[in-house]
């Protein structure tokens, strides 16, 4: 900026000639630049007045229109309580084959605290604990009037203790919406259904997410929003799945057994009616899984699913059915059951005695280990496994419950002769049981695959074939002498043709190898009615010892039997089976005519 | 032009400083705090106490100290700044380590016969010493960089230390009323400039880094900027203070429920309902009319305080009223923002109505400060 000078040499020259003090131009000069400057300075204080007032005038408008909106706007009551009424039923019910509930949602509350705005932190400690006698009243005061300002105080509270709380009156206890999941039949089905927990926690809801079972399996299906009124209809049947676990329930102390499983599945669409596994639980309040021992003792274990065990028995139709087929043998054949079976140096013995001899039909009714070995060896080792993998007992089953997926059957990974000849009556070999009871259903409904299914279906499921229906009828028949004449002569349900085998499998020592000679899972596979098979039943019980008579008794036909027979019995009728009892001999009919 | 310049024989003396008050702005003053004196009224069920009774002792002294202040000449004043601005801030440290608790925050100093708030003062003594330093300035050095860093340095240090106790208002406030100082003294626009553009960069910045391999801050640290930005998401935890504000200005309507009707404040539903949020009751009992009344009130004060720094030709006089109106002007526009949901919720009372005794005799002092400017203006002849 150009200035002038405070002190020009002409003027001051000029001052000089005149006399005057050249001073006095100087004070002027300062005077006026002083005048000039602060004129400025003033010109800049006032553009920026005017910014500032801007400014001001904005935040004015601002604020008077929110004013305006706001007193338009219609008074909005809190939404929390609507957004809390929309996650009621946000996830889907589970419903049976008849749409009769087995999970619902049950609105529930939260209860926390903010200690900010409380008003009588000891009196509402004092009132609380009278509420929940487990809290602590002086662990309550002291979090009350700690730093925290918010803090859970419970999770789930029902509405008597809700309104017990309310009458506390202190606007710093306050309530969150909880929906939980409720399963109004307790300890039915808990296996199937699982359970459910909560996942991401806040104030006005809870994420609810499925940790077990179907819960966990359609997870993504029930907490979709859409499904919320599409309920997940599985293929299990109520009623018949209580009647079954409680039968079973009765068998499993009778027998003095420490477990138990059932399935009870449609022969043709593989459907699953009732699944039961002993010990069990209640899904409402279940329990943590057990931190040290063997995870197969829990109630959580599903002994149908997840225990894998050497099934015995029950294997020999497999080997039967398959030499059938491949035209090895008849019916009628006569096998060598002479004992002991000497192979390298490995024997192989029949439970009891049943002489040198026997047609194939009897070495089923009367399982004999020999007789069934002696085929296996004709069937040989490829053949062996190509059939039980058809039959689906050597892969992880896809069923619908997320624990199904990690079941692995075990076998010898070397298929050696001798491998052959145990695995054909079902040693060397462990399965689930309702892997058996999947491949009980291909082999004796005419001979289709089928898979079992926890979700209803709508027809049969038209599997490929894995034997003939000829091959398929015959093995129904051997089964059904195994009742009327063999080993399960308890499974005889007059008018329900039960046709089924037996299997008692001595259990693997936990430690080391070998096995107990006093504990055994006896098992029994059977379908109902024999002539026209319509259901699979598979009972299989852990450690039965049945001792009504002299000895122990712990084969599956003193054990297993009786109580598939039962529970078939208390069925039956429910599932719509009419008894056929055939008509005996007329006899001491009166004719009368009047 | 330094009062050193003008002929003080010209400035009223004696007695008759009562005279040149300016008495519109006295008027404006008490018809503001009588709206505050009706809501707390209504606030407390229709009782005098616990609030009406103290705020209006309050209020009386505030009147009389203004009076005092308004008579020792603004020149006094002037040359108090630095003195005052020490002593507020030796409080403020002060606070640091002998303050009280209230509220989780460390805000007090029990005087014992009142409990002090330092940071308020300092919103005074800031905006003084920052008047004085532009007017001791010589007009054509307020740019140069060491200039502008000597104020940088006086908000900063009470704003470091009202930060700390944690009081995130009250320190903004510090940071925006010296900011306007600064504004008005003429320092070139270039460092506001720069001083936005950077704030603009870093926000944007924290927010573009979200969800990146190089995230500014932790998730939780977001989480709570979106609740803070958009409290309707979190409505019974930290929205829940707006929620029910924007209720009751909802069922205000135009007109209001009417004098001790409103039920939203009075219900307990609002936390701080007599003090931050007292500006609920007024709008849910006399509806836009009466919040909007109270807003031109407000501007009126604004306006008063302009147009007499305007006329006055002393630099720290104008600098300094223009500064205690734009503090002033924050006060309410920041409570009012907030209560509307405009801002984020910030612990910033509405000046002259919420309960609190600092504030209000802060203020108080601060208009007597502005009444001594407009006394003692410089006049011509």
């Amino acid at each position: 900026m150009t200035r002038t000078p405070l002190r020009p040499l002409p003027r001051i020259l000029s001052a000089r000639e005149h006399g005057e003090n050249p001073d006095a131009i100087e004070r002027e000069n300062l005077r006026l630049r002083h005048e000039e400057m602060r004129d400025k300075s003033r010109d800049r204080a006032e553009g920026r007045l005017l910014v500032l007032g801007i400014f001001f005038l904005c935040a004015f408008l601002a604020v008077g229109m929110r004013m305006a909106v706001l007193a338009a706007s219609e008074p909005s009551e809190p939404r929390m309580a609507a957004a809390g009424a929309a996650i009621v039923n946000q996830r889907a019910d589970i419903v049976d084959r008849n749409g009769r509930i087995l999970a619902t949602n049950l609105q529930t509350f939260s209860l926390y605290a903010q200690p900010p705005v409380m008003i009588d932190k000891e009196h509402a400690a004092r009132e609380l604990v009278k509420i929940f006698p487990d809290l602590q009243q002086d662990q309550l005061i002291k979090q009350f009037t700690g730093n925290r300002k918010f803090i859970w105080i419970k999770r789930r509270i029902s509405p008597e203790q809700k309104q017990a709380v309310h009458d506390i009156g202190d606007p710093g206890l306050q309530f969150g919406p909880r929906e939980m999941r409720l399963y109004p039949n307790g300890p039915v089905a808990s296996h199937v259904l699982g359970g459910a927990g909560f996942g991401r926690e806040g104030v006005s809801s809870a994420e609810v997410i499925g940790i077990a079972g179907v819960e966990k399996q359609f997870d993504r299906y029930l907490r979709d929003p859409a499904n919320s009124t599409a309920p997940l209809q599985l293929s299990l049947d109520l009623t018949l799945q209580a009647a079954t676990e409680e039968v079973l329930a009765g068998g499993m102390r009778l027998m003095n057994a420490k477990g138990a499983a059932a399935i009870m599945m449609d022969i043709h669409t593989g459907e699953v009616l009732a699944i039961a596994s002993l010990p069990d639980f209640d899904p409402n309040n279940r329990p943590r899984p057990l931190t040290q021992g063997d995870q197969s003792d829990s109630p959580l274990f599903n002994r149908a699913v997840q225990g894998v065990y050497e099934l015995g028995s029950t294997f020999k139709i497999f080997t039967a059915a398959q030499a059938l087929e491949l035209g090895l043998v008849q019916p009628e054949t006569i096998i060598d059951i002479k004992g002991p079976l000497q192979w390298g140096r490995f024997t192989i013995r029949d439970f009891r005695d049943h002489g040198t001899q026997l047609s194939v039909t009897d070495v089923i009714a009367k399982s004999s280990n020999i007789g069934t070995a002696r085929i296996a060896l004709d069937i040989g080792s490829d053949r062996q496994k190509s059939f039980l993998q058809t039959l689906g007992v050597t892969e992880p089953l896809p069923f619908e419950m997320i624990e199904a997926h990690t079941v692995n059957p075990l076998y010898p990974r070397n298929w050696s002769e001798i491998s052959v000849m145990t695995i054909s009556y079902g040693h060397g070999v462990s399965t689930s049981p309702l892997h058996l009871a999947g491949a009980y259903a291909s082999l004796l409904n005419g001979g289709t695959k089928v898979t079992p299914t926890l979700l209803k279906q709508d027809g049969p499921q038209n599997g490929p074939r894995v034997i003939s229906e000829r091959t398929s009828a015959q093995a129904r028949t051997m089964l059904r002498k195994v009742v009327t004449d063999g080993s399960a002569t308890f499974g005889e349900v007059p008018g329900y043709h039960v046709a089924g085998k037996t299997g008692t499998a001595d259990k693997p020592r936990t430690n080391g190898g070998g096995y107990y000679d006093d504990r055994v899972i006896a098992t029994f596979a059977s379908i109902f009615p024999a002539h026209d098979p319509k259901y699979v039943l598979v009972v299989s019980l852990d450690e039965p010892v049945e001792t009504s008579g002299e000895e122990p008794r712990r084969t599956a036909g003193w054990t297993a039997v009786p109580v598939a027979a039962e529970i078939i019995r208390r069925t039956a009728p429910l599932l719509g089976l009419r008894p056929q009892v055939e008509p005996g001999p007329i006899t001491g009919v009166t004719l009368t005519a009047n | 032009m330094s009062y050193l310049e003008y002929n003080v024989k010209t400035v009223p003396t004696g007695i008759r400083k009562v005279l040149y008050l300016n008495w519109p702005l006295v008027l404006l003053l008490i018809t503001v705090a009588s709206f505050g004196f009706l809501m707390l009224y209504s606030v407390a069920g229709g009782s005098v106490s616990p609030w009406v009774e103290p705020q209006m002792k309050r209020f009386g002294m505030g009147l009389a100290l203004m009076f005092i202040v308004a008579m020792v000449p603004i020149w006094f004043w002037r040359n108090m700044a630095g003195l005052a601005y020490a002593v507020s801030l030796v409080l403020l440290i002060m606070v640091e380590f002998f303050g009280d608790v209230g509220m989780g925050a460390q805000r007090w100093i029990d005087l014992g016969f009142m409990r002090l708030q330092p940071s308020e003062l300092m919103k005074i003594t800031l905006v003084m010493l920052l008047a004085a330093y532009y007017d001791w300035l010589p007009v054509n050095r307020v740019s140069s960089p060491l200039a502008v860093l000597i104020p940088v340095l006086l908000i900063l240090l009470p704003v470091f230390l009202v930060l700390r106790q944690p009081d995130l208002g009250t320190s903004l406030l510090l940071l925006m009323g010296g900011g306007i100082v600064i504004w008005l003294a003429g320092v070139h626009w270039g460092y506001f400039a720069a001083i936005f553009a950077s704030g603009v960069g870093l926000v944007t910045a924290v927010f573009a880094s979200r969800g990146t391999a190089w995230q500014l801050l932790e998730d939780y640290q977001y989480r709570r900027i979106d609740t803070f930005l958009n409290p309707g998401t979190d409505p019974l935890g930290t929205g829940y203070h707006i929620t029910q504000s924007k209720i009751a200005l909802g069922s205000g309507g135009f007109s209001g429920r009417g004098f001790m009707e409103g039920t939203q404040s009075r219900l307990n539903f609002l936390p701080e309902k007599h003090t931050d949020f007292i500006f609920t009751t007024l709008a849910e009992e006399f509806g836009f009319v009466g919040a909007f009344s109270l807003l031109v009130l407000y501007s009126l004060i604004l306006i008063f305080c302009c147009v007499s720094a305007f006329n006055n030709k002393d630099r720290f006089a104008s600098l300094l009223t223009l500064g205690i109106g734009g503090t002033f002007f924050l006060f309410f526009a920041v409570n009012m923002a907030m209560v509307m949901g405009l801002a984020p919720v910030v612990g910033v009372p509405l000046p002259l109505v919420s309960y609190g005794g600092s504030a209000m005799l802060v203020l108080m002092v601060a208009f007597g400060l502005v009444q001594s400017a407009h006394v003692h203006r410089p006049r011509q002849g």
